[in-house]
Parts: C-alpha cells; sequence; structure tokens
C-alpha cells in the first residue's frame, strides 16, 4: 500500500528539504559567535577563558554539525484508543472536533483547506497553512500535505485495530520543512514548541476525550504563594498559565 | 478556603487560597472532614520528589462530604460521605479495564514529563509534584475530585471518620503490598518498616493467611504496636546481622515474602547506609535503597519481594545477581486502590480490624506545620498524624 503524501508536482516541484534562508542565518550567527569565543577565551589563558573556549568550541561543534542536517523535521507519534477504528476515524475526520476539542495546540480549520494552529502562552503563537486532502481510505487513513511556505509539511494519519479488543491504533507520521536553526530548535523545545511533542499532544488530547469526554487539567485550581522558583517552572514543566492570580478569594468558612 | 502548601524543603505552611471550582464535567468538589499526612508527604517536605513547584497544595489522604458535582457525574451526589483514593482513574481506558488503576491513561496533565522520566506516564495523584498530574491535595478545607463517580467510596452513616479514613491510601496500599507477597499455607512474611503502611501490611498479612510475620524497624512504639497482634520484631539495630537473624528464625529457609514498606529515605546500619546517606547528601541520588539491598538478600530462594515503600529515581548497588539467582518475583507500583477500597470497606464493617488504631496524634489544620515536623523526626513516638481541617487551634 502507498500513500501519497507528495504535493511538489502541485506546487511547483521545488526540493522538500531545501535549507530555509533563516536558518542559513543562525547558523551563520552561532558558528561566528562560537569562533570568536573561541578564539577570545583562548587568548586570556585564565579559567574563565578557559570556560568561554569551552562553550564557544560547543556553539561552533554545533554550528558544523547543524550543516549537515537535512532539513526535514520528522514527527512520529501514536496512540491506542479504547474505542472502534470507525469511531476515532469519524472523530477526526471531522474537523469541527479539532477546534471544540483540543486544549493545546489549537487546531482551526475553515473546511476549505485553511489550517490556523495556536500555542504557547495566551495561544500568542499562530502558525497558518493551506492544505490539502491528498489520499484517503475511509477508516484506515487520511494523507494530506501543505502548500509551499515557511514551514510546508506532509504527512498521513492511519487508523487501525489493535490487536485483542484493545482499540484503534492511531498513528501520526509527518514531515517538515524544519525553519529553526541549532538554537532555536533547542530554546523551542525548552519552552514545549518541538513538533513532536506538539503532534503528541494532540493525539493524547483526542484519546482522552474519546475515552473519558473531557481532558484533565488543573488549570484554575487553588494554589499558594508560587514565588519566583515556583513560577519559573511552571514554564519548564509546560504549564498554563505560566503565572497563576489567585481570584479573591470566597471563604466557604467565614 | 485554607490550605497547607509546600513551600519548598522543609518548609510547609498554611495559606488562604481560593476554593477549589468544577473544571470538567466528571468533576467533584468534596468538603474535608479529616485529612491525614502520609510517610509519602515526608519525601515532598525532604525535598526527594522532583517537580514540586512552590505553592502546591499537598495531601492525598483524605474524605469528606461531596458539596457540589459537575454535570456529567451520575454515580454520587451532593450530600454524600465519600473517602476519596489518592490516585486518580478514569475507569475507561485500556488499564482501567484491566484493573491496572493506578496505570490510567487519561488523568495525568503533565504526562510527557513522567514518560521523558519513567518512559510511561502512570495516572495523576493529588498533591504529588508535578511530574503526577499536579493536582491540588487534600489538607485543605476543600478539594476537587475529578472523576469522582468513578474514585468515591460512599460511607454509610454509623461509622467514625477515623475508622474509614484510611481506606484513602495507607490501609489498601498495605494491603495490596501482603497481597502481592502471594501468601500461602505456612507462609512467614518478613516486613521492613513498621511506619503506617507497615502496620496495615502486618495485619493484612494475617487476614490473608501468613503463619508468621516478622516485623523489623528500629523505633519501640512501632515494633510494640505490631507485636500487640502477633508478629514476631526484629530491631535492626540490635542484631548483627539482619539476614542471618532471619535466617536463624526461619530455621535456613528464609522468609517466604520480603517486604519493603521503608522506601528511598531508609536508615540502615553500616557501610551500605553510610554511602546511600553521603550520595543522597551530595544529591547524586534521590533514594536510599539500603532496605531494598537487604530484602532481596533476605528472600528465601523462588520467594517474592513486594515493594509498597516509594522509590523515585535511578538506584545502584541492587544485588541483581541475587535476585537472579534465586528466583525472585518482584512486585511494586502505586496501589490500584478502585480494586480494593470496596473490599477492604467491608473489612472494616464486619470488625475484623479497626484501622483507627494507628494514629496517634491529631492536630487542627493550621497546626500542620508542626505535625509534619513532629511527624518526620518520630518525636512524641508519633506514628500517624490526622488532621482537622476545620477545628480552631486550641491558643498556646
Amino acid at each position: 500500500m502507498t500513500i501519497d503524501t507528495n504535493l511538489a508536482e502541485k506546487v511547483g516541484g521545488k526540493a522538500f528539504s531545501r535549507r530555509p534562508a533563516t536558518t542559513n542565518i543562525e547558523t551563520a550567527l552561532t558558528l561566528a559567535t562560537g569562533a570568536a569565543l573561541a578564539i577570545y577565551g583562548a587568548l586570556r589563558r585564565d579559567w574563565f577563558g578557559a570556560a568561554l573556549a569551552g562553550g564557544g568550541s560547543y556553539l561552533v561543534y554545533c554550528g558544523v554539525t547543524d550543516l549537515k542536517r537535512p532539513y526535514q523535521g520528522r514527527v512520529r507519534a501514536a496512540f491506542t484508543i479504547n474505542k472502534p477504528p470507525q469511531e476515532v476515524y469519524d472523530f477526526v475526520r471531522n474537523s469541527e472536533n479539532w477546534g471544540r476539542a483540543l486544549r493545546e495546540p489549537k487546531f482551526e480549520h475553515d473546511g476549505q483547506g485553511n489550517v490556523t494552529l495556536r500555542f504557547g502562552a495566551n495561544d500568542k503563537t499562530e502558525f497558518k497553512s493551506r492544505i490539502e486532502l491528498t489520499d484517503e481510505q475511509p477508516g484506515e487513513y487520511i494523507a494530506w500535505a501543505s502548500e509551499e511556505q515557511m514551514l510546508e509539511h506532509r504527512g498521513v494519519v492511519r487508523f487501525k485495530k489493535a490487536p485483542g479488543d484493545r482499540g484503534t491504533e492511531i498513528s501520526v507520521a509527518l514531515e517538515y520543512k524544519s525553519p529553526t536553526g541549532p538554537i532555536s530548535h533547542a530554546l523551542a523545545s525548552l519552552a514545549g514548541l518541538d513538533p513532536q511533542q506538539l503532534v503528541r499532544e494532540g493525539l493524547r488530547q483526542i484519546k482522552h476525550l474519546m475515552e473519558t469526554g473531557e481532558i484533565p487539567t488543573t488549570e484554575g485550581q487553588p494554589v499558594g504563594a508560587r514565588g519566583f522558583s515556583g513560577a519559573t517552572k511552571r514554564v519548564l514543566y509546560h504549564e498554563r498559565p505560566a503565572v497563576e492570580v489567585q481570584r479573591e478569594e470566597r471563604l466557604a468558612g467565614d | 478556603m485554607k490550605a497547607l502548601c509546600w513551600q519548598g524543603k522543609n518548609k510547609v505552611e498554611v495559606e488562604r487560597v481560593s476554593d477549589p471550582e468544577i473544571l470538567n464535567p466528571r468533576d467533584g468538589i468534596v468538603r474535608i472532614t479529616r485529612t491525614a499526612i502520609c510517610g509519602s508527604d515526608l519525601h515532598l517536605y525532604d525535598g526527594y520528589i522532583p517537580t514540586m513547584e512552590a505553592g502546591d497544595v499537598l495531601g492525598h489522604e483524605f474524605m469528606g462530604e461531596i458539596v457540589e458535582t459537575g454535570s456529567e457525574v451520575k454515580r454520587v451526589k451532593k450530600g454524600d460521605r465519600v473517602v476519596i483514593p489518592f490516585t486518580i482513574a478514569c475507569g475507561q481506558c485500556g488499564f482501567c479495564k484491566q484493573n491496572l488503576w493506578s496505570a490510567c491513561d487519561n488523568t495525568n496533565p503533565n504526562a510527557w514529563m513522567m514518560e521523558k522520566l519513567y518512559g510511561y506516564s502512570g495516572s495523576g495523584l493529588f498533591g504529588y509534584s508535578h511530574m503526577m498530574g499536579g493536582y491540588a491535595g487534600g489538607q485543605a478545607q476543600f478539594v476537587r475530585v475529578p472523576f469522582i463517580d468513578v474514585g468515591a467510596l460512599q460511607i454509610p452513616d454509623g461509622i467514625d471518620d477515623e475508622k474509614v479514613l484510611f481506606l484513602s491510601d495507607i490501609f489498601p496500599t498495605g494491603y495490596m503490598a501482603a497481597e502481592n507477597c502471594n501468601i500461602k499455607q505456612g507462609d512467614v512474611v518478613a516486613i521492613w518498616g513498621c511506619g503506617p503502611v507497615g502496620q496495615f501490611a502486618i495485619r493484612s498479612a494475617f487476614l490473608l493467611g501468613a503463619e508468621r510475620v516478622i516485623a523489623i524497624d528500629r523505633i519501640p512504639e512501632r515494633l510494640k504496636m505490631a507485636r500487640a497482634v502477633g508478629a514476631e520484631v526484629v530491631n535492626y539495630e540490635e542484631v548483627d546481622d539482619l539476614v542471618t537473624e532471619l535466617k536463624w528464625m526461619t530455621a535456613g529457609r528464609g522468609p517466604d515474602s520480603c517486604m519493603d514498606a521503608v522506601g528511598l529515605e531508609a536508615h540502615g546500619t553500616g557501610v551500605a547506609a553510610a554511602y546511600d546517606y553521603t550520595k543522597q547528601r551530595l544529591k547524586l541520588s534521590f533514594d536510599r535503597p539500603t532496605v531494598l539491598r537487604q530484602v532481596i538478600q533476605a528472600c528465601r530462594k523462588g520467594g517474592v519481594v513486594s515493594l509498597p515503600g516509594v522509590y523515585g529515581g535511578v538506584l545502584d548497588k541492587i544485588p541483581f545477581g541475587a535476585a537472579f539467582g534465586k528466583g525472585l518475583t518482584f512486585k511494586m507500583g502505586q496501589t490500584h486502590m478502585h480494586s480494593y477500597t470496596g473490599k477492604l470497606l467491608e473489612h472494616v464493617q464486619k470488625g475484623d480490624i479497626d484501622p483507627s488504631f494507628v494514629i496517634t496524634h491529631r492536630f487542627s489544620l493550621d497546626e500542620a506545620p508542626e505535625a509534619y515536623r513532629t511527624f518526620r523526626d518520630k518525636q512524641d513516638e508519633c506514628i500517624k498524624v490526622v488532621l482537622d481541617p476545620w477545628q480552631e487551634p486550641i491558643a498556646a
């Protein structure tokens, strides 16, 4: 079985893994900064210099390995949902469910192929793309591809009956043209904006909704004073909101 | 409302926070009438469990009255008196369907974090770090309970709070640990740690038909409590070598099953204990697996090692050759609470056991910081602390 996910011909046929210009700039900056720090550090001839030289060399290493990296990000994620395949397929195929259902990332689909993905603090990070379904077999798979743009992507969602009575295996395999260089990719992952993680969380929420009718949350529960360390950890733990404000208290005992 | 908040290592404070609200359709709100401090709360207090945030409300052993329910709650209703299990389970995923409730797929909002550390994520827990879901706990006046239909155990009138409170954690935990020992007629069960879980494990082992139970600790009042129900006791500080002693007591066979009801903050004697202590102080490890090594060494050939004690991270110097050489079976994990609460309530109703035996101290919620210190330092012969969130503190 081959599933067609190639839109390249339809949109001009450029190679999918071409390096984006922004990435070239980031890589060049990484290499230049790294080299400068390494040379300056070596010239200082003290412990601080040694540390600088070490850090600089690491940046150079990141930059060089980055030059060899194909600019094709890959995501593979799969979950088992305790529901029959047809039910899971119907849920996913109905794009209204995406917008209503997911907490983060938030999907919007206008039915005409325009998809908006929102994530990050207050859903401020927005990513729009125009997609086309390239292949589909009801109850088995849906393949799509986006038009050429900054973060070009294409992939396939598959639905398969799980062994025994374990429900449905739903999987997403997608590839995208990564716009990030070595530094921004690391920073994005730290803030929970790694594509692999976003797809996993999206699928996980579909599982939550289909099995239980709700997505588990702690957003809005009572907390004590978080202080600086607590607030910092929330960002590292990808929890929203990053800073919680306690509502005016309403004491049942008072 | 008032709630006990974690503010860092060795620091908990009673703070005024907002009341919990229904956040999901299957939530319920419980007005807490009794809550307790668990031995595993001390791991948080001592700062050994990662992913805590300052301001987190602690507490996972509590009971009370339902005061509000979400739109999809069907089985329980406002006004019900309930005990809430510390693990949160959805009742509908593949794991819940197999009665592996503490492995529930759908209750941990921070599942990714636990997946990074453990490979897969377990269920959410109340008041037990963000890796385990970050849910606000029950050392407070009110608590929000997700999937309240699935977990809440309804308590008939006429039974004291204190008799059923421990169905929220330590009684089922001790019971499952004993059940994991796979007790057969004539079996000798050795239990390390006579804290609250250990005490319930001792009684559960007898309930499940153990011939003899050997209880190991160093605190006199805890050993006394174990002896009171017929366990033979060993103070490990008073014997030369524990394994030799256990061999002697079992005529060379060794205990048929060995239980570690201590976990990651074990005390011990000798070089191994000093090594663990140093490593933990240097922050090279979260765990001191002193007892784990001993249970593996002491267990008979083909026996069972049961671990209700909590471990958090990567352990080393574990005698795995001994475990393999003797063909041991290991059973462990967070308690599958929902499988046990109903059955154990019946035992309480029939009078087979009165779980309130373990309570030594009662405090108001305002005195909780002091209660944590008393319990942690085992001052004043403290074994188990129960808190009343509505009692006004007695002015000193």
